[in-house]
């Protein structure tokens, strides 16, 4: 009901100023049309209407000028085809047309300049001047240049400490590291507050939507929101509208995308050699089959299972202001078909933000309002993965239409299921039809989120100010998913037929396996509030400035449930899928849970004090409660802070320095970090088939059991305590400036997930403090702007972050954890002191067998049985035994440094700009490469070209025969350096009006990247965690390469 | 101040949030009854380590069994164990069953605890559930005590070892308790059937007994069984593994699956050993070896070869063909599902004991004290069934071979061959006679896993790993 009345009454606020728009840009166009005479007159003023005093207009080309008076206004004599060129100090210079006007209002844009910024702090904004953390932020601009599904995707490369791992499936997010990997276990993501609320992501956010992202980074601004700090905050603020000026604007893009990184594999004739010389090396007199040459296909099945993905975006939004309300309304829908056919993602927002202001703007009330409705065709990854490793000699289809299977003829050597009498056949490999699965697989999953907040703001007296918001999240899925059973069992086999499923049907009545098909229906909703309450003293006197903060919140998250059903035997056709329409042959099934809520609570204080604008200090505390401690109890902690800076600019002896700025920063501070389960004691149960349960009786009825689970450890917060020092500086009139970082970030209690002792009645993993986790690193940033004679604006920005992780004071019990499953028994990562946060840990490999005569040698070290051809591995403890004590660490798939440049020109109408992004020093497992079962899977041609095929012809690489143990040989360098994006714009100003312009541009996303990694692609985050898949290429989404064009309009 | 301590003691109440996914273990009383958590332990012979760790670790060690599959699907490390390269590194199935075998242990005890201590009035309900559990338990350390002899007892201490012979009385200890409360087969109400009964903690105990050489008393209690008047020989050999045969007469013991939906099965047990490759529905892991082919035909023993080993391009009984293109010549019948052969929850019963190997336990006991007389009856009964004609002798040394070949055919892919191998020590001749180099003194007991020895530094490792 409330966003009804909402919806009115921006409907009314929206449309009178709109309509007087109307009426004056039509009578200014009236006007132009009737003027002649060489006289101009007009009037320079900012964007929030207040006359720019002292502005200068000069005619472009001529001597002509004149400077603003006191009311903004000026005049001069100028022709009708004359350019006047404005400009302010602290503003962005403007070329107007006269186009034989004799009245020009002028509103010149703030310049964002370093000394001017403004950036939220938490629970208030300061000027990035009076900063003593380290912040970064980034505009609108900055955001809507790089297009993508979320905003901290354009924002890679962009700020200087933040690691962001693209994701590039429809619909996706990347994920965010800030000063580097401090946790084990959940909590590794940012804090995200938007518009004052923390959410999990901002996914439901169109990128368009925001006004501008600040980074807190260092422990002094991000402690303000101690609980979860300690991962950085990601503070979102979400455009508003501006009182006086209502504008339409609208901008929307088409894109193509394709795989940028694309991996060529081995052909038919190639695969039939590989496939043959590892039967010929295995030389096993049962297999004397080999595959003839010549075969009837060479399927591509990237090419059969990929396509060109297609994305758009459209965003309108209206916004204006009167006196006592201003407005904000957007509409966004973002479409994308994925590289996968068939594989989409839609999105549509929907944002209102209003604020109303009343007593003469001492009671502000701000409204915010998102919609987010999104619907899904998703498709599995693993299907990168079988394309990759599906044999060329497998037709899609077979004439019958039945899916093509990896079926030889072992008698013939021919790829097929046609088999005489007497002859045997086999299978390549057990690898499924990627195209087929990909037809197979019917999933549609929709989401909805609303998201809104409202804040009233009451300014007691000219110093105080308190402030009173609530926000709320609610968050809505649902799932359904067909499986066509009779047809995946009929193309599992081309010579199986209709008859022979219903006789197996008939046969097992209550078997679900000889269903029809498989219809399951999940839906989950899930609600989060949050209370907060805050005052804010502010007060100048002399040249002592003071600003304090005090307030509490009340939070509680993951207020749901969720539940799902399958049913069996639903009629084939999409509009009948009901599990109510499906026979009653089958038991269906019901799941359903409620979720435990988090509840969190928090006091908080800052004060701010600086001395004339030079000498500055910032103190923090939070005190933070949070009911996952429940174990204990023990639900508070508290998070001091203090922060320090100098503008030693200011200083009488640095006025005649070749520096313009130059600030030192310094802070210390304590953040938390809490994201675990409810820590308690619990019995665990299941619903279903589970070791919980057991089937008994005649009937074999299923029972369900319980069982203890491992009794809760005490925890409490994670402590991060982060010590840092900073400096800002400008140079050469202010067209070099820069900031340069050093923190030193230790998580001093990392908590574990823990495996209790083997032999010991406990079964699950419990938490624990563990370990400590240090990132220390420097982060540099660097920007040069000017402008040069001709009007041409150019900026190059360069940023550099180094961070080095190191897992510090293991406790002996819990050092050398495994991770990174390759899913085939292997592992590749540990958790062991003194190194990265779950390195790499494998055998090294070293070397090739050559010779069966090498391989008795009685001195050689081997695993297992191996063959010429494997690879050698190196015994690292010469025990003469190969086990895991034989692994070593080989680096982190977490970089040490990441990069990014940018680099943008502007002349007269046309704009350009170029970003890159690089990262270095990480690894990335080829999982695709390395893993394979049968030995008939495809191969990459550059592991076929390299191969080990006899004594002498390779040191290095494997043979056709090889093993699948996890070792260095593929592990590959992960740095790459990638241009992001280059756009190249045009805008025609003036449409109709003073404001109105239109802006068309092209962008290449992605257009080219420079790596040594030989998979798709060297940016696998997996789901964030470290001991899972990250950094391990087995299914991940390839990096695309993305063309777009554009336009912005504005009215 | 007074204020803010008042919004302070409020925010520990608000701070305290229910548990709504999971009962909290503060709960449990009102939750549940102590039947729930009995069955908790039963569950984990459905737990999927018992479908791939165990073959490999209990038959592909063995001369009964080949890893299978294709060459290079080495099964994580099923190779190593087929070709005795394992190692203590390198070989993640003795972790997983050891892991898994402590973790039931574990469960049993908790679950006696609570049954104990609940306030349960029904003494004899009481008494059984309690049963049950030790009778789990007692099956789970004997796997342990057979694999690695001196292990933890998990009550005392876990790291370390106690002696071969403190286990073995643990586990004596709680079958005869279980024995002592246990119902007959007979006496359990249908819904009950899958439960320990009595006559399964003795048939047990007799092979535990056997274990230790305390041949009386394995005796006694093989013949206490068949005197029970609960169990009975399956006319069909080949009908005991089949749907039918489920809870057959036979039947002692067996880990129970439903195929029927809602369906629990043994995680993929019948997959992992189905058919592979063309037609096929498994991984084609565990299969008979050429050795157990000849041994079965060196016999003329066709109904138990025919009942075991599912030859590629045979038509099964149940008229479903083997594909003449199927990986593998020979796959192991006796994890066949004719409903849902390839399921990973289907409704194959793992055949853990029956009355077959308590009658040739019988025999070995019996021979062992000189009873030739005895020892032939048991084992001519095991044979005439298997339409074998009956053997004479009067020599121990022959009988004992006899009876020991006997318990190979007999009880083929029933995951005993490998510990009757290392029990008899025929293994070091065994497993040469299969082309395989067996160690003495470091073979007949697996290692222990680096994993536990990483995790707790100091535990002792078996000689010669």
């Amino acid at each position: 009901m409330e966003s009804v009345q909402h919806l009115k009454r921006y409907c009314r606020n929206a449309l009178r100023p709109f309509l007087w728009a109307v009426i004056f840009c039509t009578s200014a166009l009236w006007s132009s049309a009737a003027a002649q005479s060489g006289q101009v007159k007009g009037t320079v003023k900012d964007s929030g209407g207040e006359a720019l005093i002292g502005a200068s207009i000069n005619v472009k080309g001529k001597t002509t000028g004149a400077m603003a008076d006191v009311n903004g206004n000026f005049t001069l004599q100028a022709e009708p085809n004359d350019i006047l060129v404005v400009s302010y100090v602290g503003y962005v210079s403007q070329e107007v047309p006269v186009n034989g006007r004799s009245l020009i209002d002028i509103v010149l844009l703030e310049n964002p300049s370093l000394l001017e910024e403004v950036v939220v702090v938490g629970y208030g904004t300061a000027k990035k001047a009076d900063l003593t953390g380290a912040i970064s932020n980034i505009k609108t601009e900055e955001i809507t240049k790089q297009p993508a599904t979320s905003a901290m995707q354009s924002i890679q490369g962009k700020v200087a400490g933040a690691t962001i791992i693209a994701n590039e499936a429809p619909g996706s997010s990347p994920t965010v590291l800030i000063r580097g990997m401090g946790t084990a276990l959940g909590g590794r993501n940012p804090l995200y507050v938007v518009d004052g609320m923390p959410v999990d992501n901002i996914n439901n956010i169109h990128p368009n939507d925001i006004q501008s992202m600040d980074i807190l980074k260092d422990a002094s601004s991000a402690s303000i929101y101690g609980l979860r700090a300690a991962n950085g905050v990601i503070i979102v603020t979400t455009k508003k509208g501006k009182e006086g000026k209502t504008q339409i604007t609208y901008d929307g893009y088409v894109g193509m995308k394709g795989v940028l990184n694309r991996v060529e594999m081995a052909d038919a004739g190639q695969y039939i050699q590989y496939f043959n010389e590892n039967l010929d090396n295995i030389a096993n007199a049962s297999q004397p089959w080999r595959l003839k040459e010549n075969q009837a296909n060479n399927t591509d099945w990237y090419n059969e299972l990929l396509q060109k993905g297609h994305q758009m975006s459209h965003a309108v939004n209206l916004s204006g202001g009167s006196e006592n309300v201003d407005f904000f309304v957007s509409y966004n829908n973002l479409t994308e078909e994925g590289i996968l056919k068939g594989s989409k993602y839609q999105r549509n927002t929907l944002r209102n933000n209003n604020q109303y202001r009343f007593f003469k703007g001492r009671l502000k009330l701000n409204q915010t309002l998102n919609f987010t409705f999104t619907e899904a065709e998703p498709k599995s990854y693993g299907l990168f993965n079988d394309a990759y490793r599906q044999s060329p000699l497998v037709p899609v289809w077979y004439a019958n239409g039945r899916a093509g299977r990896t079926v030889w003829n072992r008698t013939t050597g021919m790829v097929g299921y046609e088999r005489n009498p007497g002859e045997t056949v086999g299978n390549l490999n057990s690898i499924g039809n990627p195209v087929y699965s990909l037809l197979q697989q019917q999933e549609l999953l929709n989401t909805n989120t609303l998201q809104g907040g409202f804040d009233a703001e009451v300014k007691i007296t000219d110093y105080l100010k308190f402030n009173s918001r609530v926000g709320a999240t609610r968050y809505g899925s649902k799932s359904r998913n067909f499986t066509n059973v009779r047809n995946n069992w009929l193309n599992a086999d081309p010579t199986r037929t209709e008859a022979e499923f219903n006789a197996l049907k008939e046969a097992n009545p209550t078997t679900t396996a000889y269903a029809n098909n498989t219809f399951s229906y999940s839906t989950s909703e899930s609600f989060r509030w949050v209370w907060e309450n805050f005052a804010t003293f502010s007060k100048s006197s002399g040249k002592h400035n003071v600003e304090a903060t005090a307030g509490f919140s009340r939070e509680k998250v993951g207020i749901g449930s969720g539940i799902n059903g399958t049913g069996y035997d639903v009629p084939d056709q999409e509009q009948y899928w009901n599990i109510n329409l499906g026979t009653g042959a089958y038991q269906k099934l019901v799941n359903q849970t409620y979720y435990t809520p988090r509840s969190l609570a928090s006091y908080f204080a800052r004060a701010q004090y600086n001395f004339n604008s030079t000498y500055y200090l910032t103190a923090t505390i939070r005190r933070d409660g949070s009911s996952v401690f429940k174990n204990s109890s023990e639900y508070w902690g508290t998070f001091p802070s203090v922060g320090a800076g100098w503008t030693v600019s200011n200083e009488s002896f640095m006025q005649d320095s070749f520096l313009d700025y130059l600030k030192i920063r310094a802070n210390w501070g304590k953040l938390g970090n809490q994201d675990i389960p409810l820590n308690v004691s619990q019995i665990l149960t299941a619903a279903g088939s589970s070791n919980r349960n057991y089937v008994f009786g005649s009937g074999q009825e299923l029972v369900f059991g319980a069982v203890y689970g491992t009794p809760a450890v005490d925890v409490s917060w994670e402590v991060t305590t982060e010590t840092g020092i900073g400096a800002d500086f400008a140079l050469l009139k202010d067209r070099l400036s820069g900031s340069v970082d050093y923190y030193h970030k230790l998580n001093t209690n990392a908590i574990l997930l823990v495996t209790p002792t083997y032999t010991s009645e406990y079964e699950n993993n419990f938490y624990a403090h563990g370990a400590k986790v240090l990132n220390s690193g420097v982060e540099l940033g660097l920007n040069w702007s000017d402008r040069s004679e001709i009007g041409l604006n150019y900026s190059i920005g360069v940023n550099y972050a180094y961070n080095k992780n190191t897992v510090k004071d293991v406790k002996p019990a819990y050092d050398g954890q495994t991770g990174g499953s390759l899913g085939n028994g292997q592992i590749t990562k540990q958790l062991k002191e003194g190194y990265p946060i779950y390195a790499w840990w494998m055998y090294e490999a070293n070397g090739v067998w050559q010779s069966q005569a090498e391989l008795e040698d009685k001195n050689a070290v081997k695993v297992g049985n191996p063959r010429p051809g494997h690879l050698k591995y190196t015994d690292i403890n010469g025990d003469s035994v190969m086990n895991n004590l034989d692994k070593i660490y080989f680096g982190s798939y977490l970089p040490t440094y990441t990069y990014g440049i940018n680099l943008s020109v502007d002349y007269k109408n046309i704009d350009l700009s170029v970003y890159g992004y690089g990262v270095g020093g990480n690894k990335i497992y080829n999982g695709l490469k390395g893993t394979r079962i049968d030995g008939g899977e495809n191969v990459p041609l550059d592991l076929f070209e390299n191969r080990w095929h006899g004594a002498g012809t390779s040191t290095v690489h494997p043979g056709a025969d090889r093993d699948s143990y996890a070792s260095s040989y593929y592990l590959e360098p992960g740095g790459f350096f990638r241009i992001n994006n280059i756009t190249l714009g045009y805008t025609l100003n003036n449409l109709y009006s003073g404001s109105s312009k239109l802006r068309v541009y092209a962008t290449a996303q992605n257009p080219l990247m420079f790596t040594k990694y030989t998979g798709f692609s060297p940016e696998i985050a997996d789901n964030g965690d470290p001991s899972g898949t990250s950094g391990i290429e087995l299914s991940a989404y390839p990096t695309t390469r993305n063309f777009i064009i554009g336009l912005n309009l504005q009215f | 101040m007074a204020l803010s301590l008042g919004v302070m003691s409020c925010g520990d109440d608000f701070l305290n949030v229910d548990s709504r996914e999971t009962v909290e273990a503060q709960h449990r009383d009102e939750t549940y009854e102590p039947e729930a958590f009995i069955t908790g332990v039963y569950g984990m012979f459905t737990e999927w380590d018992y479908a791939f760790s165990f073959l490999g670790i209990t038959e592909i060690l063995s001369d009964n069994a080949d890893k299978g599959s294709s060459l290079t699907d080495t099964g994580t490390d099923k190779h190593f164990l087929d070709d005795l390269t394992y190692n203590a590194g390198n070989a993640g199935s003795f972790h997983a069953m050891w892991t898994r075998w402590y973790k039931t242990i574990g469960r049993a005890t908790l679950a006696i605890e609570y049954t104990e201590n609940f306030g349960l009035t029904d003494q004899a309900y009481k008494n059984r559930l309690i049963g049950e559990a030790r009778f789990i338990r007692a099956l789970n350390y004997f796997y342990l005590v057979r694999g690695w002899g001196a292990v933890p007892l998990q009550h005392e201490d876990l790291v370390r070892r106690a002696p071969e012979s403190e286990v073995y009385a643990f586990i004596e200890q709680d079958l005869l308790a279980a024995i002592d409360v246990l119902p007959l087969k007979g006496d359990y109400a249908a819904k009950d059937i899958g439960r320990a009964t009595k006559g399964a903690a003795q048939g047990l105990l007799s092979k535990v007994y056997l274990y230790q050489g305390k041949h009386q008393q394995a005796a006694d209690m093989a013949k206490a069984v068949i005197a029970s008047g609960q169990y009975a020989l399956e006319a069909d050999y080949a009908r005991i593994w089949r749907e039918e045969g489920e809870n057959g007469p036979e039947s002692l013991f067996e880990f129970q699956a439903r195929g029927e939906s809602i369906a629990h099965g043994i995680q993929q047990y019948s997959q992992t050993q189905g058919a592979r490759g063309t037609g096929g529905w498994g991984w084609g892991f565990n299969v008979p070896s050429e050795n157990l082919l000849n041994a079965f035909l060196a016999e003329n023993d066709s109904v138990r070869m025919n009942a075991t080993i599912m030859f590629r391009g045979e038509t099964l009984y149940d008229g479903r063909e083997v594909n003449a293109g199927a990986e593998n010549p020979m796959y192991n019948e006796k994890a066949y599902d004719s409903a849902d052969p390839g399921g990973s929850d289907n409704g194959k019963n793992l055949r853990y004991l029956r009355l077959g190997e308590i009658y040739l336990i019988l025999a070995e006991a019996a021979n062992e004290q000189g009873n030739t007389a005895e020892a032939l009856q048991a084992l001519n009964t095991v044979r005439s069934r298997a339409k074998l004609p009956a053997f004479a002798s009067s020599n121990q040394a022959d009988i004992r071979t006899k009876i020991w070949n006997e318990r190979r055919l007999e009880l083929a892919f029933e995951h005993d061959r490998w510990s009757d191998l290392v029990r008899t020590r025929q293994a070091e001749a065994a497993m040469k006679a299969n082309g395989k180099n067996f160690v003495p003194g470091k073979h007949y007991l697996f290692p222990v896993h680096t994993n536990q020895l990483i995790q707790t530094p100091g535990f002792e490792q078996n000689p010669g790993w």
